[in-house]
């Protein structure tokens, strides 16, 4: 049993040693794997310390590509932005891309990008090197752009200037307004559409003044060169007209709406914009060229005139365009100036021939042998050469000047033409009476003067001359009266005796002065009764020759007025006891009308005030 | 008459056009040609209206069919102591509207004189349109529309008649369209040439493009093409877009 046990119990220490061995072995074995495990942490950890910057390195890498890649597109977006494609400079510099939508996108798309720059540059850092490139660079492209647009307007103005009226196209008005920015290559391109229009506009006006339309319609203004009016109007006409149609051109041109202005109507002045001004110049270095044609063939017309009306005629005209320009183009356009000359050439024309007229007037002589009293032939021509010049002045108001700025205006035709002829009347008239004695001469003049007057009351702008015709009438009439007092006086048997009484000295008695004595007063109181019964206490033989009847009337009454009044002084002077006189009131009482002046007034239908008026006057 | 075929359109604001027109507006004082110009050109009544001195100019863009063109308006003053001045205007006028007041018999009285004035002295294919003016004023009518239209029937083909009234605006466009039909017509029809100084018409730049585009002018629609060939020699060297820029 101790044995088996013995024996168990070995086979148990074997199989326990065994078992041990297997754990040793076990044991060795995990050593080994731990030494391995260790070595392979540490390998790791080698690892993992060498992949780590690895990593990172990778990591950083990624964020690099990253702000490249941002770059990139900010480059891109900026190089989009900042830089002209290869389309853009094609369209900027070339020929062969018309100036057009493109090349104006080109065009605005460069100047973005300068505005854009400048702007980036305008920052704290200052101007960038980029900034300056691209400054540069697009600076030269929207040069050679700008030098584009302005061959091209060259180029289209070289072709399009010959015609006589021009139709503007909008790329030719966008091309125009770019070039406002370029004021130097403006002015070269404008002046070079002036010289241009200058010669077309001149060359077409010599066309239709000699050669007219196609074959002959319209016929060539210069057909008419015997009408001076036709010529002279039809001339300015197209002037006017072909300033009306630059005008629109120009306006187009710049781009400008009309105003809605009539032409003709006034302008107003006082807006000045740039284009305006350009329109100006323009307008009147074109139009002006055609003066000196316009010019000289006015001038060859108003000169050549004989008629003193058809120049008037002409300088109204003239007048009128004047007014016309002036409103139109303004006063110191080449066209208002030429025709400020030529009108006022016109005017001196006329001048000259209404003052020749006048001295020609002076110089005739009234016919000696001729008995009438009614206004000479002269005078006659005259009055109705007159009549017809205020007939023009009449026709050539515009129908806004005042009544005194009327007048004023014919005050200098009016003194040319009315003063000789004044004059004309005295004088000859004096001569004449001087040949033909018993020619009235008083009555001829009142009768020239009224019909002057009666010429010039047609129309009330002459009332200033009127004015003095009828003061000199009134010198006149007062003469005639005085001449007619007189007359009546001898006629009516008074004349020695009323004389007498006004030269008698006061300190001796009337009565004893020859011519007054009693009988002699007898005489002339019987005589003057019996004239009073003749017609001429009504009417007058030699009055009656007036042609304006009221003035008989006015003469006539004036006379008998102061005649009344001889008569009561003479009636005075007899019952004054100072001049003895026997009996006076008898005498006087003796013959009509009896000593009373009173009567007298009855008997000529006068009121006695009245008569002392007119008897003063 | 069937003017709304016309489609007339406000003028725009870039005035290229076909052609070039130019009218004269023509009759005594005070028949209302000043008010009937200002209605067409500025659609609305000219209220106050002074005398004109002279004469005075405007112009407008109509549309005719596929056509724009462009009308050059002389207003004349009627006043007979304008009539040298006037006259002077009516030179190479492709276009005459001959105006008259229907409550005013006087103003219709003379017309004979206008006409014959204006066609000795205008483009010799003047068209002229007579426009019986203020039909609007009914209860003062002293010249009937039939009488007038009897007097233009009598006075030569190129005379159309019609009634308009400036106030209200009514049939204010139709003597301006009337007119510019009948031109192009003419011009159509190889009687009147526009290259030709003083026929009263020219070519405006957008005539000159289509041609040189088509090569042929296509008159929308008055498109028969009785237009005999080689009648119409157009500058086409004038406009060639782009081709010889820089």
């Amino acid at each position: 049993m101790e044995q088996k046990l013995i024996q168990g119990s070995k086979q148990f220490l074997n199989a326990l040693g065994e078992v041990d061995q297997k754990l040793e072995l076990l044991q060795s074995h995990i050593l080994d794997m731990r030494v391995s495990c260790d070595e392979a942490e540490a390998q790791l950890k080698l690892t993992n310390d060498a992949s780590k910057s690895l990593l990172e390195r990778a990591g950083s890498l990624r964020e690099q590509r990253q702000e490249v890649e941002e770059k990139k597109s900010i480059v891109t977006l900026f190089l989009a932005r900042f830089t002209l494609n290869e389309e853009d400079i094609v369209a900027l510099t070339s020929r062969d891309v018309p100036v057009g939508k493109l090349f104006f996108e080109a065009m605005d798309k460069t100047e973005q990008i300068r505005r854009d720059c400048r702007v980036l540059m305008a920052g704290e850092d200052g101007p960038t090197k980029a900034g300056l490139d691209i400054m540069a660079s697009t600076s030269s492209y929207l040069e050679q752009g700008f030098e584009k647009i302005s061959r091209w307007c060259t180029n289209e103005f070289r072709e399009l200037g010959r015609e006589t009226i021009i139709d503007v196209t909008p790329t030719l008005q966008e091309a125009i307004k770019r070039l406002r920015s370029r004021p130097e290559l403006l002015t070269e391109v404008l002046s070079m559409l002036s010289q241009i229009r200058q010669a077309t506009l001149l060359s077409s006006f010599i066309t239709a003044l000699t050669r007219g339309g196609p074959s002959g319609l319209p016929r060539p203004i210069e057909l008419h060169a015997h009408d001076p009016m036709r010529y002279i109007g039809d001339m300015l006409a197209w002037v006017h007209q072909t300033i009306a149609a630059e005008r629109e051109f120009l306006e187009g041109l710049f781009g400008l709406k009309s105003d809605g202005r009539m032409v003709g109507s006034i302008r107003r002045f006082d807006y000045r914009g740039e284009e305006e001004e350009w329109m100006q110049e323009l307008l009147d270095l074109a139009v002006g060229k055609l003066c000196s044609p316009l010019k000289a063939r006015v001038l060859q017309t108003v000169r050549s005139q004989e008629s003193s009306i058809v120049s008037y005629k002409i300088a109204n005209l003239l007048q009128f365009y004047m007014v016309t320009m002036h409103r139109t183009i303004g006063e110191k356009a080449i066209v208002s100036e030429t025709l400020k000359e030529t009108t006022e050439v016109a005017y001196k024309v006329f001048h000259d021939a209404v003052d020749a007229q006048g001295r020609s007037l002076m110089r005739v002589p009234l016919d000696p042998d001729d008995p009438s009293l009614t206004p000479p032939p002269p005078i006659l021509e005259h009055a109705q050469i007159l009549r017809e010049i205020m007939t023009v002045y009449h026709s050539s108001m515009l129908g806004d000047e005042s009544n005194v700025g009327q007048a004023t205006g014919f005050q200098d035709i009016s003194n040319a033409m009315v003063d000789p002829a004044i004059e004309m009347c005295i004088t000859s008239s004096a001569q004449k009476k001087q040949i033909r004695p018993k020619w009235d001469q008083s009555v001829f003049i009142l009768n020239c003067l009224c019909y002057l007057q009666d010429t010039l009351d047609i129309y009330p702008f002459t009332s200033g001359k009127k004015e003095h015709v009828r003061s000199v009438i009134q010198e006149r009439i007062a003469l005639l009266i005085q001449e007619h007092f007189a007359d009546l006086l001898t006629k009516a048997g008074l004349q020695a005796l009323y004389q007498t009484c006004e030269a008698c000295p006061v300190d001796e008695p009337l009565s004893h002065a020859p011519g007054a004595q009693p009988p002699e007063v007898k005489v002339a109181l019987q005589k003057f009764s019996a004239w009073l019964s003749s017609p001429e206490v009504v009417q007058s033989a030699r009055l009656s020759h007036l042609t304006a009847q009221r003035l008989h009337a006015q003469v006539h009454q004036a006379a008998l007025g102061r005649l009344a009044k001889a008569y009561r002084r003479i009636c005075d002077e007899v019952r004054n006891p100072k001049n003895r006189y026997e009996a006076g009131s008898t005498l006087l009482g003796s013959e009509r009308p009896f000593g009373q002046a009173h009567l007298l007034w009855q008997i000529f239908g006068l009121h006695e005030d009245a008569g002392d008026d007119d008897g003063d006057q | 008459m069937p003017i709304d075929d016309y489609n007339t359109e406000a003028t725009e604001l870039v005035e290229t056009y076909d052609f070039l027109m130019k009218y004269i507006v023509i009759g005594e004082a005070a028949t209302g040609k000043s008010c009937l110009l200002h209605h067409f050109t500025h659609n609305s009544f000219k209220d106050h209206s002074q005398h004109t001195i002279g004469v005075e100019f405007s112009s407008r863009l109509v549309k005719l069919g596929e056509k724009r063109i462009k009308l050059q308006l002389w207003d004349t003053a009627g006043q007979e102591r304008f009539r040298s001045v006037t006259r002077s205007y009516y030179r190479g006028a492709a276009g005459a509207i001959l105006v008259y007041d229907i409550t005013n018999r006087e103003s219709f009285k003379n017309l004979s004189r206008w006409l014959a004035d204006a066609r000795a002295l205008a483009s010799p294919h003047l068209v002229c349109v007579l426009v019986g003016n203020k039909s609007d004023k009914e209860e003062e009518r002293e010249v009937e529309w039939s009488e007038a239209s009897r007097w233009a029937a009598e006075n030569g083909e190129c005379l159309h008649f019609l009634e308009a009234s400036s106030l209200t605006g009514d049939n204010v466009e139709a003597p301006f369209l009337l007119a510019a039909r009948a031109i192009l017509l003419s011009i159509e029809s190889g009687i009147l040439d526009p290259e030709k100084a003083g026929s009263g018409v020219s070519y405006g730049d957008r005539a000159l493009r289509r041609v040189n585009s088509s090569s042929r002018l296509s008159f929308g629609s008055f498109s028969g093409s009785r237009r005999k060939k080689g009648t119409l020699k157009l500058k086409v060297q004038n406009w060639v877009p782009g081709t010889r820029c820089c």
